[in-house]
């Protein structure tokens, strides 16, 4: 009797862990099905290099995928300063209790959520940009600054995870021959972690081009591909809130499975990135 | 006593009877009945529809009516899949809508669709031509047409709202609407984002212009309700309820109650011209 | 040269530091000033009394009670819908997994993490208008979609909460209770798990406080701007997050976007509180799962 009831809840572990796994391979399908009639109606190449224009016909999804480009490597780009500036601090050259704090403050970050920083972005930071800086003040340099502050927190614990994981023999060769702080910081611990650190700049950008919320209430969602910072975008996550409301089977509406299937591939390719660097540089997880 | 008695009870009876038009009749038609309407589609539609809903949901607690957004096109598509009981829009459906889905259309008020700046912008009078270059995006700063040096900010609608719809047919003639035009989800959020930005320019529904915002005049005739009722401000429409096939039940009635005197009084006080 | 590119190090790391603060002071208090007057009953009931809509006898028509109402509704069936599927995917993997299982879930965990919430959102509406057109007419984005939704969102967090908790146990009290003769199952019930609760709640906390705060995945499937008090699984809900939303591109008077930043601060502190739980509960366990977040 124990014995069946062994098996039975082995069995149903097992089945469990197959049931979340498919998920994901059934996400994918569902994009690539209902996807499917746009690549069938309209040039292949086209979807994906061409313009965005429904009553002309053309459901090209490019100008989302280079809004969503210009966003999100802005947002990293502009976070990672921030991010190595504040681990630094934390893992080195702050006191202990201003560490404590900082990391606390980080962790509250993370609770944040991100309907908020995109409310206060409208009410705070738009009219700021729009008179201060030029342009609609819904932009990508509006959109790329918030969501920095949003992928901030992942970065910045991810960095101080590195930093702090270097094996501490190396640090404490480098105290005995006279090394200060700051010494030790940059000459022992960053080399070492920089896999760390490559691996926390991959998940923080992911996180940035999977980002939905900051996009569409702070780029503008305008149709055309954007060429300078103080114009306005859509980014793919944008483009499926907004586009939902559009006819069932019209290839419109299909256009958004197809941005469903680019941003999963991004994240997928960001993932298996991460997966791969942390296990060669064999920094523990 | 008895002759007390009598006079209060005559007192009160008049009373009452002068008194039950101001619960509105219409209402009563609701008396008994529980269940749910899904409403959704057209975003001008939705203050009458709130207002409506509330008033119904506060007397009779077993009606559930819920009202979403999302534009015309999603109303038509949304009510002829069966996902909703009542579809709003803003443009009158197509023929082929009409076929596809069996709709059956319910005008209850006219809306004009008129073009609006920030109250602050000193530019309030344009040509048709002149809007047409400003979406088209051939004029782009408020220089040259007499307002301050600074881009202009064009908004614009989706693909779904009847708004744009109409907006593109009567207005812009079908020209093209730039491709760095902001887009917004709906008439309220095209409101709130011109009378937040100083150098916007959109088009939103006549009933949704309030103090926030400063119509502009389009080729000398201002869109108000007066000129859109008189003829003179051609750029109307007609907000239609759509259902799928004849309504009955609770969503026969919810249209009813908009034909009513008080729901057409709704319809006025929300800033549309009841048809009744 | 090389002291004066030290230096400049550490200038611009505490400059950076700086300014991550100020952000976030002028964020925070921007939205305490203009939101902490908003806050009391008017907000939450609106021009109903508390009592009677507590007890259901009112509707509240202006005030946040709906959303909050619906946002409890959601996170307490995401919870219910992915806690049991989630611990025994985690207790599998940690358990009973050999080390080249253990790689392959752990990568597909890892990708189902790092998946966009809009695009699983996506997943859900699809699921509504398959089951619409193929099994009843009643289906559509609704309370329930958008729980399964959600739950398929945070299952990795918990999966992995629960999967490195067990394993992080010591070796002797894995053993001891097999020592003395339980079988495997008895083990897991009995020792391992209550000692990796700390872990798993940990996890669980963390899932809530993602349900509470997401929007894309509640844009997709069933949310409304009203819809009163959600009535069953397969209706249409209103919830915090859209609530903010939509009133920040769509307020009609001063007093909505007043509520608007009350309803902000009312979220936040929910979503603070969710995630300082999880990271009280199991302090380094949650570095290793944040990078994720």
């Amino acid at each position: 009797m124990n014995n069946a009831k062994e098996i039975i809840a082995k069995n149903v572990f097992f089945l469990s862990a197959v049931a979340s796994a498919v998920m994901i391979l059934a996400i994918f399908g569902f994009m690539i099905a209902l996807g499917i009639p746009l690549f069938k109606a309209g040039n292949f190449l086209a979807i994906w290099t061409g313009p965005w224009a429904p009553h002309e016909g053309l459901y090209g999804i490019w100008p989302m995928i280079s809004g969503t480009l210009w966003i999100a490597l802005l947002a990293t780009a502009l976070c990672l300063p921030l991010s190595l500036g504040t681990s630094f601090v934390i893992t080195s050259l702050g006191s202990p209790r201003l560490c404590k704090m900082l990391g606390t403050l980080v962790r509250f970050m993370t609770g944040i959520p991100t309907v908020i920083y995109g409310f206060v972005g409208i009410f705070l930071l738009v009219p700021l940009v729009r008179e201060g800086i030029g342009g609609p003040g819904m932009c990508v340099l509006t959109a790329g600054m918030v969501l920095a502050i949003l992928i901030s927190p992942t970065m910045i614990l991810f960095f101080t995870n590195s930093l702090l994981s270097v094996d501490v023999s190396y640090v404490q060769a480098a105290k005995a021959l006279g090394a200060n702080r700051v010494q030790r910081l940059l000459y022992v611990m960053v080399p070492r972690a920089t896999g760390g650190m490559a691996a926390g700049i991959i998940l923080a950008l992911g996180r940035a081009l999977g980002d939905t919320l900051i996009a569409l209430m702070l780029a503008g969602n305008a149709i055309q591909a954007p060429h300078a910072l103080l114009e306005p975008a859509r980014t793919l996550t944008a483009h499926i809130a907004l586009v939902k409301a559009a006819d069932f089977d019209s290839l419109e509406f299909r256009s958004i499975f197809v941005c469903g299937i680019v941003l999963y591939l991004f994240a997928t390719a960001a993932t298996v990135a991460v997966r791969l660097i942390l296990r060669k540089r064999e920094v523990p997880t | 006593m008895k002759k007390t008695f009598v006079q209060t009870f005559v007192i009160f009876s008049i009373f009452s009877l002068l008194v039950a038009p101001c619960f509105g009749e219409a209402l009563q038609a609701f008396e008994g009945q529980e269940g749910t309407i899904k409403i959704a589609g057209g975003t001008a539609h939705i203050p009458v529809m709130k207002e409506a809903a509330k008033r119904i949901m506060t007397r009779y607690k077993d009606i559930l009516i819920t009202v979403a957004g999302g534009g015309s096109g999603l109303g038509i598509k949304q009510v002829g899949e069966g996902l909703v009981d009542i579809g709003n829009s803003g443009r009158k459906p197509k023929p082929e809508e009409i076929e596809k889905y069996k709709l059956k259309m319910f005008k209850w008020a006219i809306d004009g669709v008129g073009v609006v700046v920030n109250p602050t912008n000193k530019v309030q009078s344009l040509t048709k031509d002149q809007l047409k270059d400003i979406f088209s995006g051939k004029i782009d700063n408020w220089l040259v047409l007499g307002g301050v040096k600074h881009a202009i900010t064009v908004y614009t609608r989706d693909e779904a709202s009847g708004t744009r719809a109409v907006f593109w047919e009567k207005a812009l003639d079908k020209e093209n609407i730039s491709t760095k035009a902001l887009f917004v989800p709906s008439n309220g959020a095209m409101k709130t984002a011109v009378a937040n930005d100083p150098y916007a320019i959109g088009y939103v529904s006549v009933g949704h212009m309030d103090e926030t915002v400063a119509p502009v005049a389009l080729d000398g005739v201002t869109p108000t309700l007066d000129t859109v009722k008189g003829g003179q401000y051609k750029i109307a429409r007609g907000l239609y309820s759509n259902t799928k096939s004849d309504p009955s039940g609770l969503t026969r009635l919810f249209i009813n109650y908009l034909f009513s005197p008080e729901g057409q009084k709704i319809a006025s006080e929300k800033g549309f011209i009841p048809v009744k | 040269m090389q002291e004066l590119m030290e230096k400049l190090a550490v200038f611009l790391s505490w400059t950076m530091t700086l300014v991550l603060c100020l952000c976030l002071f002028i964020f925070l208090s921007y939205l305490l000033i203009k939101g902490l007057p908003s806050l009391g009953a008017e907000l939450i009931f609106g021009k109903a009394e508390p009592l009677r809509v507590l007890l259901g006898h009112d509707r509240v028509f202006d005030g946040i009670f709906p959303a909050m109402i619906g946002t409890f509704f959601l996170v307490i069936l995401s919870a219910m819908l992915a806690l049991p599927v989630g611990v025994c995917s985690g207790i599998y993997l940690a358990e009973y997994a050999n080390p080249g299982m253990k790689k392959l879930f752990g990568g597909l965990f890892d990708i189902l993490a790092g998946i966009p919430s809009i695009v699983i959102g996506l997943f859900g509406f699809s699921l509504s208008i398959f089951l619409h057109n193929h099994f009843s007419d009643r289906f559509g984005p609704c309370l329930l979609i958008s729980s399964l939704s959600l739950a398929v969102l945070v299952i990795p967090y918990i999966v992995r909460s629960t999967q490195m908790s067990l394993e992080e146990l010591p070796s002797n009290i894995r053993r001891t209770a097999l020592a003395l003769g339980a079988t495997r199952l008895q083990n897991i019930a009995y020792v391992l798990i209550p000692n990796a609760l700390s872990g798993i709640s940990s996890g669980l906390f963390l899932a809530i406080g993602r349900c509470a705060e997401d929007t894309a995945v509640i844009l997709l499937t069933g949310v409304v701007a009203m819809a009163g008090v959600p009535s069953s699984l397969l209706s249409q809900y209103e919830a915090l997050p859209f609530y903010i939303y939509y009133i920040s591109s769509q307020y009609s008077n001063p007093a909505e976007l007043s509520n608007g930043y009350g309803a902000c601060l009312v979220l936040l502190g929910i979503c603070a509180v969710l995630f300082m739980f999880a990271y009280g509960l199991k302090k380094h366990l949650s570095y290793r799962m944040l990078y994720r977040v």
